[in-house]
């Protein structure tokens, strides 16, 4: 009987339907709930002073210091990260694809884009903090700058790999037009593809911020911490994640907020990148299919 | 005809090739081999001067990888080699010592789907001449202006020559295209299915470009359009599984092809 | 020769052919049919017969704007090329020819009626051996035209210099019966246009044989022959020097 077949069908797709649903739900249940956490226990703490103290003062302070520390951290790991990542994920996508070498090395940066950044950290710790240390003659000399280099090493990998899968979306016809003019290959992959690209590599980049912006580990043993302010990057740093992972250790509720507060920071940062990521990726999709 | 004296060109001789015109690319011996997989098979074929030539062929018989020989473009990736002639001007293309940049200022190429660059109209068509002359703004400006002329796009953007390229209809962007190859001056001009993308008016403006250029060009176009091949072309050959089977005028292609492969595949009998 | 005899990818389009030569064929012998009859009407001296046969003429002329329909739809939804475009090319002016030989033979079935209507004449006989030459001529052609045999088409082309020949001994013969006796001017008269008329389906006949040629060959069937001169007729090109 033909019914029978479609009821046992139509139930069968309720019944996926329903089961997708829920299993969505349970996802979104907890989004939901650890952004309504942050949200109502961030705002809650939200004050002026917070953007006007340093953590010196402790529950008198506010997290300017690691405000100011997270925003330079974030700025030298980018720094250093995109114009690397991109010419490395150009020189993958455009000379070195389809060779044995080529796949090798984006086998490579595949592995450091999920490495645990404790590990990137503690690299970091070995070949940059303890040489500088050893020609100081002084303390251990954790810097800013070496808290960048660790975070650079983080961002890195992801802006290679968005770098080199966006030039290779490209279509290679594009190519064959400029190489067809006798435009030489250097010329085009810079002033052709990563323009063609362009959009996609931004993203790429922001997405990278985002991701390095909510770092701690890789930052204890190489910004350290401060609970002073500075802009010196070769002197030791504070940063937003490492403040909250200090604070929501203590005992205290009002440093307790405080990480709150910091984290609602944080999430917004985040969140305004991902917004500008979309806008730029939608505004400037251009297919050439 | 049947008193003994053949005034038909003589096509069943061993070199297809038919005196219209003096010969601009003479292709001796072609063979091509992808991945050691043979490509073309000894292609031997006088294209003459500022006439339009049109390739046909079913899918795979290397009427596109014929064209992407003229200008070398196969060059660009690995493991494809071409052995033969093919002299342009006297020289052979594919000797070492022909530099890329000289075949590609006098060969330019236009594809299958219109592909501008990222830039502006007016860049994209001064892209390329830039990398080969140094022009003044205003050489420059009348330069892009008679090519933008010359593809019959000029009218249409001329007051939006500083906005994207992208934001041209599939039509313009695929004249643009053609202005941009012949910005150069080039000799030669290779189309590589040029109308495939397009609907049927845009494809009216190609082909009627594509009469006019003849005047100054020599054209080569693959096209997997029959008629097409009918409205634009003077000549016309044949391929199949990587040999010229037949090449002609495009009148007697038409109406009574020498070989029965090519009857059979131009009267949709191909099995 | 003609082409390929592979059959198109799209079936339709190879019905849509065959259509075609059916109706050619068929519009054919029914010109010969009539042809036939309007002889007969004269050996019978039957004028209300030869009415008949006069309108049958409508069933030609019905057939040849069927056929024109065929092509222009062929021309316009297959865009034949080569063999395909010959085919139609040349069944349209095949057709235009047939139309023509039907024509003739009602005319032959029309001047049978005021040949009814005086004393019979001897000289009519004559006419048959004509009728007979053409009819055989027209079935050749035909089934050249069906079976694509450009040999047999040439032979007809070559071979209607007899009916030519027999035309010009008939026209010699009908000039003795009227200058033997003047009352046989009317009817030899009439016999002349008739006999004229049949010589002229012959020349359509050649006519079909050089489409026919044309079709296979994809050349021209020279006309450059002059009438009762066999010499000049153009050597037959080897057939098998064109296949590939």
């Amino acid at each position: 009987m033909h019914s029978g077949l479609y009821l046992r069908r139509s139930i069968f797709n309720v019944l996926a339907l329903c089961l997708s649903g829920v299993a969505t739900l349970i996802g979104l249940i907890f989004l939901g709930w650890i952004l309504y956490e942050t949200l109502v226990q961030g705002i809650g703490a939200m004050s002026t002073t917070l953007f006007t103290r340093i953590t010196a003062g402790a529950e008198d302070g506010g997290l300017l210091n690691a405000m100011v520390g997270s925003l330079i951290l974030n700025f030298i790991g980018i720094a250093i990260a995109a114009p690397i990542g991109v010419l490395a994920g150009a020189w993958l996508a455009e000379f070195a694809n389809k060779t044995r070498l080529g796949e090798a090395i984006r086998f490579l940066n595949d592995i450091l884009l999920s490495a645990p950044s404790i590990v990137l950290g503690l690299f970091v710790y070995t070949f940059v903090v303890l040489p500088t240390t050893a020609l100081s003659h002084k303390n251990i000399s954790f810097t800013g700058l070496a808290g960048g280099v660790a975070l650079a090493l983080i961002a890195l990998p992801v802006i290679v790999r968005t770098t080199d899968e966006m030039l290779r979306l490209v279509p290679s016809t594009l190519r064959e037009a400029a190489l067809s003019l006798g435009v030489p290959q250097w010329k085009l992959t810079c002033q052709i593809l990563i323009r063609a690209a362009r959009s996609g590599i931004i993203t790429g980049v922001l997405l990278a911020l985002a991701r390095i912006s909510g770092e701690t580990a890789p930052l204890l043993f190489t910004a350290f911490g401060n609970n002073f302010l500075t802009v010196n990057p070769l002197k030791p740093m504070s940063s937003l994640p490492q403040i909250i992972y200090e604070y929501a250790k203590q005992p205290n509720d009002t440093l307790n907020a405080m990480a709150w507060a910091g984290a609602f920071v944080i999430t917004m940062f985040v969140l305004l990148l991902s917004l500008l990521a979309r806008l730029i990726l939608s505004r400037s999709k251009v297919s050439h299919d | 005809m049947h008193t003994g004296s053949e005034t038909a060109v003589g096509l069943d001789k061993s070199l297809p090739s038919a005196p219209l015109a003096p010969t601009k690319l003479e292709v001796r011996d072609l063979n091509f081999y992808y991945n050691g997989y043979h490509a073309l098979k000894n292609i031997s074929m006088d294209i003459p001067e500022k006439k339009v030539t049109a390739i046909i062929g079913p899918s795979g018989c290397g009427k596109s990888t014929l064209l992407r020989i003229f200008n070398r473009i196969y060059a660009i990736y690995p493991k494809l080699e071409a052995k033969g002639s093919i002299v342009l001007d006297g020289e052979n293309i594919l000797g070492p010592g022909y530099s890329m940049n000289r075949l590609r200022s006098k060969v330019g190429m236009v594809f299958q789907k219109p592909v501008p660059f990222p830039m502006t109209i007016f860049e994209n068509v001064a892209y390329g001449i830039r990398h080969h002359e140094k022009l003044s703004k205003a050489d420059m400006e009348s330069r892009v202006e008679q090519a933008l002329r010359s593809a019959a796009l000029w009218d249409e953007v001329k007051d939006k020559l500083k906005q994207s390229a992208l934001g041209l209809s599939g039509g313009q962007q695929q004249r643009l295209c053609i202005a941009r190859g012949i910005a150069l001056k080039p000799e030669v001009l290779l189309l590589d299915e040029p109308t495939s993308a397009l609907d049927p008016i845009a494809t009216s403006r190609i082909e009627q470009l594509v009469e006019e250029l003849k005047g100054e060009y020599t054209i080569v176009i693959v096209t997997h359009n029959m008629q097409q091949a009918a409205r634009v072309s003077d000549l016309t050959a044949f391929m199949y599984m990587g040999e010229l089977i037949e090449f002609d005028r495009t009148e007697k292609i038409f109406t009574k092809p020498g070989k029965k492969q090519t009857e059979d595949y131009i009267t949709g009998r191909f099995g | 020769m003609s082409g390929s005899s592979k059959e198109h990818i799209i079936k339709s389009y190879d019905d849509e052919l065959t259509r075609l030569t059916g109706e050619i064929v068929r519009m054919g012998e029914l010109s010969v049919t009539q042809l036939e009859a309007a002889i007969d009407v004269v050996e019978r001296r039957d004028g209300q017969a030869a009415q008949r046969v006069v309108l049958n003429d409508d069933a030609i002329d019905q057939l040849e704007q069927e056929i024109s329909h065929d092509v222009v739809r062929l021309l316009a939804l297959r865009a034949p090329i080569a063999s395909d475009l010959r085919n139609v090319f040349a069944a349209l002016r095949i057709a235009a020819d047939i139309e023509r030989i039907g024509d003739y033979a009602a005319n032959v079935a029309k001047r049978s009626i005021p040949l009814s209507m005086v004393a019979p004449i001897a000289a009519t006989g004559g006419l048959d051996h004509l009728a007979e030459l053409a009819a055989h001529e027209v079935r050749e052609v035909l089934l050249a035209y069906r079976d694509r045999d450009a040999e047999r088409a040439y032979q007809v082309w070559k071979n209607d210099i007899e009916l030519d020949e027999a035309y010009t001994g008939y026209f010699r013969q009908l000039l003795t019966y009227m200058m033997e006796d003047p009352r046989n001017i009317t009817p030899c008269t009439h016999l002349l246009f008739m006999a004229k008329n049949i010589e002229r389906i012959g020349d359509h006949a050649t006519n079909i044989a050089e489409n026919v040629w044309f079709q296979v060959t994809g050349e021209p069937l020279t006309k450059q022959r002059s009438k009762g001169d066999l010499t000049s007729a153009p050597e037959l090109p080897k057939l098998g020097d064109k296949a590939d």
